[in-house]
């Protein structure tokens, strides 16, 4: 039971990596990211969020052809494991255009969350 | 400035495809006259065609591009503010957001370049091609359309001789930029009535 739960942990990102118990969402924000359509580059580095990102309330609030970006942070109780992860899209009428998904695991964006 | 849009010059277009064509014919002639064998042959029977190919295949983009490139500088030179230049397939498309003008440049009309205020753009609107139904229903091709002086004007942001489904991203993709260009289109013309 243990291995298949290790196995499918990767495919959860609500998972904790340790202990594979579902974590606790402690923040979900919606932020816009001023970058144009298709000059989007893929970034892993927490320092170009911080410095790009835009606080909105709603996807309606990303102007055409600009990227919205969607944070979630995660929290295991158990094993006291943090993760953030940031996924990058393009709103296209009613649809989420997938961009990128980075993950951030020392707290790098808290103080924009 | 007043001068009406024409997309295609139809001397140049027909040029651009027969002209090679006469060449070839008359160097074909040539040779078969008087130089059937030997290294007169060869240049007379393979040079024209190869150069012919060599014009069809790069001779007109190039020309457009760099067309598209002077424009662009005269264009800088001259105040206009590009906000966003669209380099479509067959046509560039400049916007002035903040004056209220828009730039065009087209393949089959290389001798003319037009800066018009958006202000004669009628409608401008995005086509995203939907076609079929079902699990057939999808897309190849996605373009934003506007209309000066009743012309037509189509810029394709995204063409494929397949069909993909409209979730695909590089439908989404094309939508997107059509949306924008639209939106700016739109923007500018705001801009220039004022």
């Amino acid at each position: 039971m243990g291995i298949i739960r290790k196995m499918r942990a990767p495919f959860h990102e609500d998972w904790c990596k340790n202990c594979t118990k579902p974590m606790m969402v402690m923040k979900k924000e919606l932020f816009m990211l001023p970058v144009l359509v298709d000059h989007y580059v893929s970034h892993e580095d927490a320092a170009y969020f911080k410095k790009n990102l835009i606080k909105i309330s709603k996807k309606a609030d990303i102007p055409t052809g600009y990227h919205g970006c969607g944070i979630i942070k995660y929290h295991c109780s158990n094993c006291n494991y943090d993760r953030t992860r940031v996924k990058v899209f393009l709103p296209v009428r009613d649809i989420e255009k997938f961009e990128d998904m980075v993950y951030f695991e020392k707290g790098e964006l808290d103080s924009i969350l | 400035m007043e001068e009406k849009i024409q997309k295609i010059n139809v001397p140049y277009l027909i040029g651009y495809i027969l002209i090679p064509i006469a060449i070839c014919a008359l160097s074909f002639m040539i040779g078969y006259k008087f130089f059937p064998k030997g290294n007169g042959a060869v240049i007379t029977f393979m040079v024209p065609p190869i150069l012919s190919f060599i014009w069809w295949a790069f001779g007109g983009s190039f020309l457009f591009k760099r067309n598209s490139k002077n424009f662009e500088k005269t264009l800088d030179e001259t105040g206009f503010k590009r906000a966003h230049t669209f380099y479509g397939r067959g046509k560039t498309v400049f916007i002035d957001t903040e004056n209220g003008k828009i730039g065009l440049v087209f393949f089959w009309n290389p001798t003319k370049t037009y800066t018009v205020p958006a202000s004669k753009v009628e409608s401008a609107w995005v086509d995203d091609g939907k076609g079929g139904v079902g699990f057939m229903e999808g897309s190849s091709r996605v373009s934003f359309l506007f209309t000066i002086d009743g012309i037509k004007i189509r810029v394709d942001t995204f063409t494929s001789n397949q069909r993909f489904r409209m979730d695909s991203d590089y439908i989404l993709t094309g939508i997107s930029k059509a949306e924008v260009m639209v939106k700016m289109i739109e923007e500018a013309k705001k801009k220039s009535t004022k």
